[in-house]
């Protein structure tokens, strides 16, 4: 329960995540059955329109279909959101951060190259600001109990020693963790709130929950713990509640949340 | 309707800037410097800025705007700073203590006191003028003014600071009203009229 410790104005947000593939929208279980889902800017447009804070894309196939389509992409959402916006998948060099952000994105999310390159998070945080880079995490806590980071879509295990990770990033500049608790996405069970609690009011930077929200109350315990967003795809994609929902309930909770008048 | 003209210090993204502007069939054109444009003096002047204070400083000297800019305010220009666009209004930052401000406003930019920088997110805005009393603006920063007499509207976060400031035709806005959803999008019109 730290949410109230330090005077602050600032919401939590409610960031829904869409996963795209070659400029559609998608999901799937795996990368070979993808059902297309619609195109991104009806359906960024539709969350900006129930509440959403913030929107994140993930281009999940932009190693097999190079960035065009990506770009494009993120033109045409931009010129059509007024809310915040952060892209993330086949970003490699900074060469591939300016095409993003001059093509309208306000920030990128970088996963498996901030391990492979940390540099890269030194660099965007440099030229850009830290508020323009966030890093995903994707932990899972393995069988005998430790905490491992994985990379490539969650697929190979890494060495990294996950705190010593967290320090790193944010040493090297980055604005917000995004931290996806592998062993709890989609199993529905809501957010793994002790590992969201070990960061504490004090924490340097922003942490964003991810993985697990399959109703209201799991948005309501990620934010007790500690977190300052909670990202979300499939409860919002299946229409299960929209984003006003979530915030209505957490509104009745006395959770801080913006709404739009 | 007047001209809105965008300084691109070359400091990212100016597309969504630039596309909240056009809404409504309002001119608008991005130069890099001065002399690239003619100036009648009944522009709106918009300048955004993202990064660090002394680089949109030093960008004032090398592209000839900070000398530029002086007479402008002086002159009783409509100028409308953003971010660190805002923030280059004032005298300094202690983000960069040796990059002087511009001195239009007096006072000078300090970290913000709450131990999660920068500032992310989105808070209601404590203001007395009706077109941004309560709404909610997006906010990306570090630093702040914490006051200053021509404020106009102010947010918390570890302290309070100043998110809005005024006097005549130049505004000045520390969040993104080109981010701050629709209520963003009609306010930066409202100054830009």
């Amino acid at each position: 329960m730290f949410v109230n410790k330090h005077n602050s104005d600032l919401t939590a947000r409610i960031i829904p995540c869409l996963d795209v593939a070659a400029g559609r929208v998608v999901k799937g279980t795996n990368f070979k059955q993808l059902v297309d889902m619609g195109d991104p800017v009806t359906l960024a447009k539709k969350y900006e329109r129930q509440g959403a804070d913030e929107l994140v894309f993930l281009d999940i196939k932009a190693s097999v279909d190079k960035q065009p389509s990506a770009l494009a992409m993120v033109r045409d959402v931009a010129m059509n959101l007024s809310i915040p916006f952060a892209v993330g998948g086949g970003i490699k060099t900074m060469d591939d951060v300016h095409r993003f952000f001059h093509a309208g994105a306000d920030k990128v999310t970088l996963n498996t190259m901030a391990v492979a390159q940390p540099e890269l998070i030194n660099q965007i945080a440099t030229q850009y600001g830290s508020q323009s880079i966030v890093v995903a995490i994707d932990v899972n806590r393995e069988a005998n109990g430790d905490l491992a980071v994985y990379t490539h879509g969650g697929s190979q295990r890494s060495a990294l020693d996950y705190r010593l990770w967290l320090q790193e990033v944010v040493d090297r500049g980055a604005g917000e963790i995004l931290l996806t608790a592998m062993h709890k996405d989609g199993t529905g069970s809501g957010f793994d709130c002790d590992l969201l609690a070990d960061f504490g009011p004090d924490y340097p930077i922003q942490v964003i929950a991810s993985g697990g929200a399959n109703k209201p109350e799991d948005f309501y315990d990620a934010i007790k713990a500690g977190a300052d967003a909670v990202l979300a795809a499939g409860i919002f994609h299946r229409d299960e509640y929209t984003v006003a929902d979530i915030k209505e309930y957490l509104i009745i909770k006395n959770i801080h949340m913006r709404t739009i008048l | 309707m007047k001209p809105a003209v965008i300084i691109d210090l070359n400091s990212g993204n100016l597309l969504s800037l630039e596309n909240a502007l056009n809404r409504d069939g309002q001119a608008v054109c991005r130069i890099q410097k001065p002399s690239a444009y003619d100036f009648r003096g009944d522009e709106i002047l918009v300048l955004p800025g993202q990064g660090r204070f002394a680089f949109i400083s030093e960008r004032m000297d090398v592209l000839g705007w900070r000398s530029f800019l002086s007479d402008w305010l002086n002159q009783g220009g409509h100028l409308v700073g953003i971010c660190v666009g805002m923030q280059i209004l004032f005298e300094g930052s202690d983000e960069d203590p040796e990059a002087p401000g511009l001195g239009y406003f007096s006072g000078r930019c300090q970290h913000l006191k709450h131990p999660k920088t920068p500032m992310v997110g989105w808070a209601k805005l404590d203001s007395y003028k009706l077109n941004m009393k309560d709404q909610y603006a997006y906010f990306v920063n570090s630093y702040g003014v914490p006051d200053c007499d021509a404020s106009t509207a102010k947010v918390t976060y570890g302290q309070p600071f100043c998110a809005a400031v005024q006097k005549g035709r130049v505004y000045g806005f520390q969040f993104h009203p080109e981010k701050s959803g629709r209520f963003g999008r009609e306010l930066l019109q409202h100054v830009c009229q």
